[in-house]
């Protein structure tokens, strides 16, 4: 049985006053619509999870062609942020063009980690969960190689790997890293100085976790805007200005819903984060032990490609300009693209400047 | 004749354009105000002061709520710790469906299985892909 409710009255004009708001909600069928339902579902695009160690989820998406290029990519995700970002909906998603080009498309689902996963550290991501997934790509695939995309601090724990595992040096052993495309990655923590101030000596970390096991998602959210205080403000003014543009409006409520959607930093990492990388600085001043080994970016001979923003607030470019010159591969390459950390990866100008930049530079390293 | 865009000419309209045009300048000049050592002290003060407030009000609220026989955060936290364990369960079991389906497939598309009635063939796309002929990449540095 069917019940049907009656309409809501729509909101009375005012004759003659401008009210963009009102003209879109009308269009839209409001008022009385259920806000979260306008931006769709995100990170639709078929996947199959084909690996799962407790919260981490390794998806496999359907390929869209009948041919994909011979080497699988598998993108490494932020810590702190939910991964559809980088397949919000179709055509705006970044996996969806990668597999429109005929990349095989594999991403990590580090997941929501509970008190329980309060201890996990750099050495489990690093050394255990991350190399498990490799193989788990490795194995799935039939391939012997591979390329990583990391993204923000999923970058940084690519790099770590690539460093400790993909290509020792020295090694005779093959490596399984074909090659390392790394967004918005911060190594330098001199650049990254609202941080570092506010996490410096007088920053009593252990008490925060004593407290709360992991670092919860509304720190991490409130650290993250306050990098950029009037950040939300400014968005908010924008979206006002252009709320009769229906697609704009459905873009930021994705948008919105994504920042407001971030997860609890693990405790584990973030002590170490603290201490190891913001205060210490002990990747570029080369003594970053992880599991027993120091962190050797000269290590890391695969090819590189270092994508950023020119107007990263959260990444920095004094933060992240050093990885391309710091690694030992010969055939490495920075580019800066206009745009802020997220709209690197998603949106208007991702669609038009990064995604094609990062075809052109994939795609002949992947045969 | 194209009428012009009233919208774009209301005061509200300019005002919210400057906002948005001016909030660079103003983030960096709180920005550089938050990276000063003493507000960091300061902050980080009023950050621990927070804390013992929030440990001393989370232990009241648990109290006055277990009194009236309601379930608190730490039972919403125990809840979410059970449907997480649940949620991670269901994971693996996908995942290890995914990975019989896939040695199923494999098995189908083998010369073996060939003969055997029904045997579809493995719609896996070929890895032979080549790229396109390059276009203009974006200006780099490094």
């Amino acid at each position: 049985m069917t019940v049907s409710r009656p309409s809501p009255a729509p909101l009375a004009a005012l004759p003659g006053l401008p009210n963009p708001v009102q003209r879109t909600l009308e269009r839209m069928g409001l008022p009385g619509t259920d806000f979260a339902n306008l931006t769709g579902p995100l990170g639709a695009t078929p996947k199959d999870t084909i690996y799962a160690q407790g919260t981490l989820k390794l998806h496999h998406f359907r390929p869209l062609c009948d041919s994909v290029y011979r080497v699988p990519v598998l993108i490494v995700t932020s810590l702190v942020n939910q991964p559809y970002i980088l397949d919000l909906v179709p055509g705006q998603s970044m996996v969806e063009f990668l597999l429109r080009q005929g990349f095989d498309v594999y991403m990590i689902e580090w997941g929501r980690p509970r008190k329980a996963h309060q201890h996990l550290t750099l050495e489990d991501h690093v050394l255990d969960r991350l190399p498990a997934c490799v193989q788990q790509v490795l194995q799935h695939s039939g391939e012997p190689e591979l390329s990583i995309i990391g993204y923000c601090v999923g970058g940084l724990l690519s790099v770590l790997w690539a460093a400790l595992c993909a290509n020792p040096r020295g090694s005779q052993v093959h490596s399984p890293l074909k090659n390392l495309v790394c967004m918005a990655t911060p190594v330098n923590s001199d650049g990254l100085e609202s941080l570092k101030t506010w996490m410096g000596e007088d920053f009593d970390e252990e008490a925060l976790l004593a407290e709360h096991g992991n670092v919860p998602a509304e720190w991490v959210q409130n650290a993250l805007r306050a990098l950029r205080p009037f950040g939300k403000v400014a968005g908010a003014m924008n979206l006002l200005n252009q709320a009769d543009k229906l697609d704009v409006v459905r873009s930021n409520l994705r948008m919105g819903k994504w920042e407001s959607d971030n997860i609890p930093f693990p405790g584990g990492v973030f002590r170490q984060m603290v201490n190891d990388f913001l205060r210490h600085n002990r990747l570029m001043n080369g003594n970053w032990q992880i599991g027993g080994q120091n962190v050797d970016l000269g290590a890391i001979r695969a090819p590189l490609l270092h994508l950023l923003a020119q107007e990263d607030h959260i990444t920095p470019y004094a933060s992240s300009r050093d990885l391309v010159q710091r690694v030992g591969s010969t055939d490495r390459q920075e580019l800066i693209l206009k745009g802020g950390h997220v709209g690197l990866v998603a949106g208007r100008g991702a669609e038009m400047r990064m995604w094609p930049a990062l075809d052109a530079w994939l795609s002949p390293r992947s045969v | 004749m194209e009428q012009p865009d009233w919208n774009k000419l209301s005061p509200a309209h300019l005002w919210r354009d400057w906002i948005a045009k001016s909030e660079a300048q103003w983030s960096e000049a709180v920005s550089q105000l938050l990276k000063n050592e003493h507000t960091g002290e300061a902050l980080n003060r009023q950050l621990s002061e927070m804390q013992l407030m929030h440990r001393q009000f989370s232990e009241l609220a648990q109290a006055s709520l277990a009194a009236a026989n309601l379930p608190s955060r730490s039972d919403f936290e125990a809840l979410d710790e059970r449907m997480g364990r649940l949620e991670d369960g269901l994971a693996q079991v996908a995942a290890g469906l995914s990975q019989l389906s896939q040695a199923l497939l494999a098995f189908s598309a083998s010369p073996a299985s060939a003969g055997a009635a029904g045997s579809t063939t493995a719609s896996r796309p070929t890895r032979n892909r080549k790229p396109k002929p390059a276009s203009a990449t974006p200006k780099t540095r490094g």
